[in-house]
């Protein structure tokens, strides 16, 4: 085959029509006010090279999570996994959270992962329901497949939504058990686990046009969790 | 159910207790018979508790310290999905807890 | 009975650690050692507060350790286990060994490393305080004990949610100028109270308890060294007298004790230490209380005589308890934003009193602080150590 773009065609995965997640705004505990949105994939170099340090971070699993999602994004970006998308978290336009996953169908939502930047303000916890929320309430999918690589991860979705085992379908991550977050559970947890306000004021949603990254040594201190957490 | 809790009763002063204590809290004795813990009474204050300790793959427990008629006082699950500080409840004695395959019964206070 | 004074104070950044226990006690000691500058004058006595290193951290004996880390032999030597009450016991017994002339230089060091287990395991490591067949069969955890605790409170004396929260902001706003602090992290009233979000932000551990009025699970060790009155006035140092400690014990079971919203043993060794340091609670400057829940802060004031019982929370609200207010409680961010590491807590409660004692406790400081209060609680509240530190001129 001599022709590069029907080479790449065929490596290309279909696409299916997804419809936008819109943006909203979150108040954190710290009056701080975090946009959540949608990215597209000329952001994905910029999310890499926060992720990248992370991939040596043993504490909490951050190293599995973070070299997940750095093959994932960057497949993304690379057109060759079908139908995935990204939301980011930005407080002030720097970045405090990205989650991921992708559409299996139009019934069934495969999440990927929940990486938190700025630790002890919950954000992992927010953008883990945007995800459910972009899955639930804009795809209209049934359900959400979820695994869960960390135990903060399993407190966070397993006991606090809780979801349900569906260990005899095998999610795309590999061996982990999977769970699967219905309609039904959803929609019950949304009073206690979904908030934040749409439209977002324009003046917020222009300063997350871009993401800006902490330093290095910044997102190291956070994540190694010199912030903490309550409880 | 032969599940049954149980305090004591002094057997120098009659003082009930519960829990059992080696020594009466009032006489000094330390005779004792069992004291089933049974009856009716009112819920002092309750919780519902989400940060639960290992052998609980619950989202919450509701927990409570219930006043009975006797005047003794005991700590357990409240099984009722309306809880108030004063209402009326009775003991019922029902696994509370699983340990290592192993069941463990304990009160729990239900609506009367 | 000699007088003690405090004449090294030393501690680790509270948080999570990589150390290992022996290595961050460690850490404190040497901090506190070097502050005391002790010259050719040896430590006599080692008293080791911890709760829990035979469980979290598989090792026994830890005072013999810490000995051995610190090349302090042939120097007498002890762990004091009394719950979260363990660091203002070992201090007590410190006290103790220099007053009855059977030590002239003691080192107290407190120390926990809860964060080497999980989250599970460490709640129900300390949930096993609790009374085995009454309390802690039914899941009863220390969170659930202070929900129960809260929503009688609220009950009885008009507490709020706002004022529970304004406890944690206050605390989390004074850790911002402690760099021990476990967590710096400005919150809002807003964020963790008021905004639609704030039910996600801050969900209930035991309610009607949040998570923001919860202290954190924490690594770190605190370490003082006391001496006599002559040893200090010789080696040169500002002289921060142990002026009372006052100790009290209380039932097991919680809802034994006659009136559930009184902490019986707060009173009784506030009483103690006040009689014993010949002062009162208006003669107070500055306080640190365990506030390892909100609420505990507020009803820790009123017993330990502060305000009148059920008041507590109206001073907090005026901004009495806040840093520049009459007296300020908890400047170092109290257990609930400086940390909780349990062993380590009533011996970093005493170092920063002697700090601000001192006049070194930087932007937190509380101007000419002359007397200072500890309320150490162990269990929930059934066992109890206070203390009053002096400063002479």
């Amino acid at each position: 085959m001599s022709n590069v773009d029907e080479l790449e065609a065929l490596l290309r995965p279909p696409a299916m029509e997804m419809p936008p997640y819109p943006p909203k705004v979150i108040t954190l505990a710290s009056g701080e006010q975090m946009v959540v949105r949608q990215i597209d994939r000329d952001e994905v170099p910029t999310l890499l090279k926060a992720i990248a340090p992370l991939i040596w971070v043993e504490r909490d699993f951050y190293d599995v999570v973070a070299a997940r999602l750095f093959g994932e994004l960057l497949a993304y970006k690379r057109y060759r996994v079908r139908d995935e998308y990204c939301l980011v978290g930005l407080i002030d336009g720097v970045l405090a959270g990205i989650v991921n996953g992708r559409a299996v169908n139009g019934d069934v939502g495969m999440s990927y992962h929940t990486i938190t930047i700025r630790r002890g303000l919950r954000v992992g916890s927010h953008m883990f329901a945007a995800k459910m929320e972009y899955h639930m309430e804009y795809l209209n999918q049934k359900e959400v497949l979820i695994v869960a690589e960390s135990p903060i991860g399993f407190r966070r979705w397993m006991i606090e939504y809780p979801l349900q085992k569906k260990y005899e379908v095998q999610h795309e991550l590999g061996g982990v058990p999977s769970w699967t977050l219905t309609r039904d559970t959803y929609f019950k947890a949304k009073p206690r686990l979904v908030s934040g306000r749409r439209p977002v004021p324009p003046e917020l949603l222009e300063r997350a046009k871009t993401i800006t990254l902490p330093g290095e040594e910044t997102v190291k201190a956070q994540v190694l969790g010199e912030k903490g957490e309550g409880a | 159910m032969e599940e049954k809790v149980y305090g004591v009763q002094c057997k120098t002063c009659g003082k009930e207790t519960y829990p059992a204590h080696a020594v009466c809290p009032n006489c000094g004795g330390h005779d004792f018979e069992p004291l089933e813990i049974t009856g009716e009474g009112k819920v002092l204050t309750y919780t519902d508790v989400y940060a639960l300790p290992l052998d609980y793959a619950l989202r919450y427990l509701r927990l409570a310290i219930v006043e009975l008629d006797s005047g003794l006082r005991a700590t357990g699950q409240l099984v009722d999905d309306d809880p108030k500080i004063g209402k009326r409840v009775r003991t019922t004695v029902g696994v509370v807890r699983e340990t290592g395959g192993r069941k463990i019964y304990g009160l729990q206070f239900v609506p009367v | 009975m000699r007088e003690v004074a405090i004449i090294g104070a030393g501690m680790t950044k509270f948080g999570r650690s990589d150390l290992s226990l022996i290595e961050i006690m460690s850490e404190a000691a040497i901090r506190a050692l070097e502050d005391a500058a002790l010259g050719d004058q040896k430590v006599d006595s080692v008293y080791v507060a911890n709760m829990g290193a035979a469980r979290l951290n598989r090792q026994t004996a830890i005072a013999s350790a810490l000995v051995d880390q610190l090349n302090l032999f042939p120097a007498m030597a002890e762990a004091v286990e009394n719950g979260p009450a363990s660091g203002a016991s070992a201090f007590k017994n410190g006290f103790q060994a220099i007053a009855s002339g059977m030590a002239d230089v003691v080192l107290v060091t407190g120390g926990e490393r809860m964060r080497e287990v999980n989250n599970l395991e460490a709640t129900d490591f300390v949930a096993s305080m609790s009374h085995p067949q009454a309390e802690y069969i039914y899941g009863v955890t220390l969170p659930a004990l202070a929900g129960m605790f809260t929503r009688l409170y609220m009950d009885r004396y008009g507490v709020t949610a706002k004022h529970l929260a304004l406890v944690a902001i206050k605390n989390h706003a004074n850790a911002l100028k402690n760099p021990y602090a476990h967590i710096h992290q400005a919150i809002t009233i807003e964020g963790i109270l008021t905004a639609p979000e704030a039910v996600v932000n801050n969900p209930y551990i035991a309610d009607p308890l949040r998570l923001y009025d919860c202290c954190p699970v924490s690594d770190g060790a605190a370490a003082l060294v006391l001496t006599t009155r002559e040893i200090a006035e010789k080696l040169g140092k500002p002289i921060v007298k142990v002026g009372g400690i006052g100790q009290a014990t209380d039932t097991h079971a919680v809802h034994e004790r006659p009136d559930p919203t009184e902490l019986t043993a707060v009173k009784i060794a506030a009483q103690k230490a006040f009689q014993m340091a010949g002062i009162g609670p208006q003669d107070i400057d500055v306080a640190e209380l365990h506030d390892a829940f909100t609420i505990l802060e507020i009803a820790e004031s009123e017993e330990a005589g502060f305000f009148p019982k059920g008041e507590g929370h109206n001073a907090l609200e005026q901004g009495v308890t806040s840093l520049g207010g009459k007296l300020p409680i908890n400047p170092s961010g109290g257990l609930k934003a400086k940390g909780h590491p349990v062993g380590a807590t009533g011996v970093a409660q005493l170092v920063e009193l002697t700090w601000q004692l001192r006049g070194a406790a930087g932007d937190r400081q509380v101007e000419g602080a002359k007397n200072a209060f500890a309320c150490n609680f162990g269990g929930f509240g059934n066992n109890v150590v206070t203390t009053v530190l002096m400063r002479e001129e």
